[in-house]
């Protein structure tokens, strides 16, 4: 079986710290530590991982720059990961484009290679990103892990050819106690395992797919 | 016998004293007069009464991701773009008070909001209509949590509470203190045209089903 690319998105680094969760913990810091587990444990199942980023760059890293990465990948799937301190447990976010057969005046779907706008890359591929949301969505409700899926114009997603989802991991609401926060280590680790249940399904119903196509 | 100069001088010198005691009580009662009006929070004009109307607000809730429209009864200018301005303000203070679903910082929010004549685009199928410009405060926008899901909701409640109230408004951009704005905290896209549509929204969860149209909560713009 061909090993299945997946793109992971630390976001914000550099002078954009994204989220202040307090003095010593930033959502760039906290991406990239969430990312190097979720990197792990696909690896170990069997997906070949790339990632826009591996360290906090000096400089801003634009999301242009993560685009172009990614889209030069050829990813099967792209994770753009983030943090906050509103809500309450994992946000799927997929673009709030609209796919090329619904929009008025866009380009024909059929034709396979027309140029597709920078700012609107993503519209051809929101039915599999809101697939692949879905499948997610399930592996973290079977976790018991409360889950919202919504839909929101933010960059690098709107730009991504390819399957694209923001994770966005919220603090987790329990009865009696304060809620754990999103930097919560056995939070991360069951977040990432339904992770990794939901691309290998998501790749498994990807073969069938092209399978039965062919 | 007391000569005359000095009879005249003592006169004289009464006097002076009544007129510098005169003086003295007339520059008193104005220093009262003046610290008294400071201190009066009278409005100078008594205010004119507004009737006031049924308008929804498009109110977000962090925890389930949903807008839902309520009803209140606010008084609103009529001039278009202070109505707009006026209505943008009461929503986003609304947010700021105990016990918000959506809680963000009390302050000033909105500078201005302009409106703008849109032509209809045969092309794109597009009604004529107005752009709405929302010139945000920045200390509105650094002061604002950061996150994708917190930053779009407060995009999503205003661009619902003015589709709801002017229909007229066809689209809508954002500025802060006048200028052009990447993002609201880091997330939300604030260079981005928004369609000016209704955006009552309670996501729904996954389903387990193969049908990929399901599985997401109703689209918005």
């Amino acid at each position: 079986m061909p090993r299945t690319i997946i793109l992971l998105d630390p976001a914000h680094g550099g002078p954009d710290s994204g989220a202040r969760f307090s003095d010593q913990l930033l959502e760039k810091d906290l991406t990239l530590s969430f990312a190097a587990i979720l990197r792990a444990s696909l690896s170990t199942g069997g997906f070949t991982v790339i990632a826009t980023r591996d360290t906090d760059p000096t400089v801003l890293f634009t999301a242009d720059q993560r685009a172009e990465i990614a889209n030069h990948a050829h990813p099967s799937a792209c994770l753009v990961l983030h943090a906050t301190s509103s809500g309450n447990g994992i946000h799927i976010v997929t673009s709030a484009l609209t796919p090329p057969g619904e929009a008025t005046g866009a380009s024909d779907p059929d034709t396979p290679h027309a140029p597709a706008p920078w700012q609107d890359a993503q519209a051809a591929f929101i039915p599999q990103s809101l697939r692949l949301a879905n499948e997610i969505g399930l592996a973290l409700l079977r976790a018991k892990l409360p889950v919202i899926l919504t839909q929101s114009s933010i960059h690098p997603l709107d730009n991504l050819i390819c399957p694209a989802v923001a994770i966005e991991i919220a603090p987790l609401a329990t009865d009696g106690s304060d809620p754990i926060p999103a930097a919560d280590l056995t939070y991360q680790h069951t977040i990432t395992q339904a992770i990794v249940i939901a691309l290998t399904s998501w790749r498994t119903h990807n073969t069938t797919a092209a399978g039965a196509s062919r | 016998m007391i000569p005359r100069y000095q009879r005249i001088l003592f006169w004289s010198l009464l006097g002076g004293i009544l007129l510098m005691a005169a003086f003295l009580l007339r520059g008193c009662e104005q220093a009262h007069k003046r610290l008294t009006a400071s201190l009066d929070a009278t409005p100078i004009a008594a205010p004119t009464t507004t009737s006031t109307e049924d308008i929804s607000l498009y109110l977000a809730n962090d925890a389930d991701a949903s807008i839902t429209p309520t009803p209140q009864h606010l008084a609103l200018p009529q001039e278009p773009s202070v109505r707009a301005r006026a209505l943008l303000q009461q929503l986003l203070s609304s947010y700021a008070l105990p016990g918000s679903a959506h809680p963000l910082q009390s302050g000033p929010t909105v500078d201005d909001v302009f409106l703008l004549a849109q032509p209809g685009n045969p092309s794109t199928a597009s009604a004529p209509g107005q752009l709405a410009v929302i010139n945000l405060r920045g200390s509105f926008v650094n002061s604002h949590p950061s996150g994708i899901q917190v930053e779009d909701l407060t995009i999503q409640s205003i661009i619902g509470t003015l589709h709801g109230a002017l229909p007229q408004i066809t689209q809508i951009r954002f500025l802060v203190d006048g200028q052009p704005h990447d993002t609201l905290a880091g997330h939300a896209d604030l260079l981005h045209t928004y369609r000016a549509v209704d955006t009552a929204i309670r996501p729904t969860p996954p389903e387990a089903e193969n049908n990929p149209d399901n599985a997401t909560a109703t689209p918005k713009p």
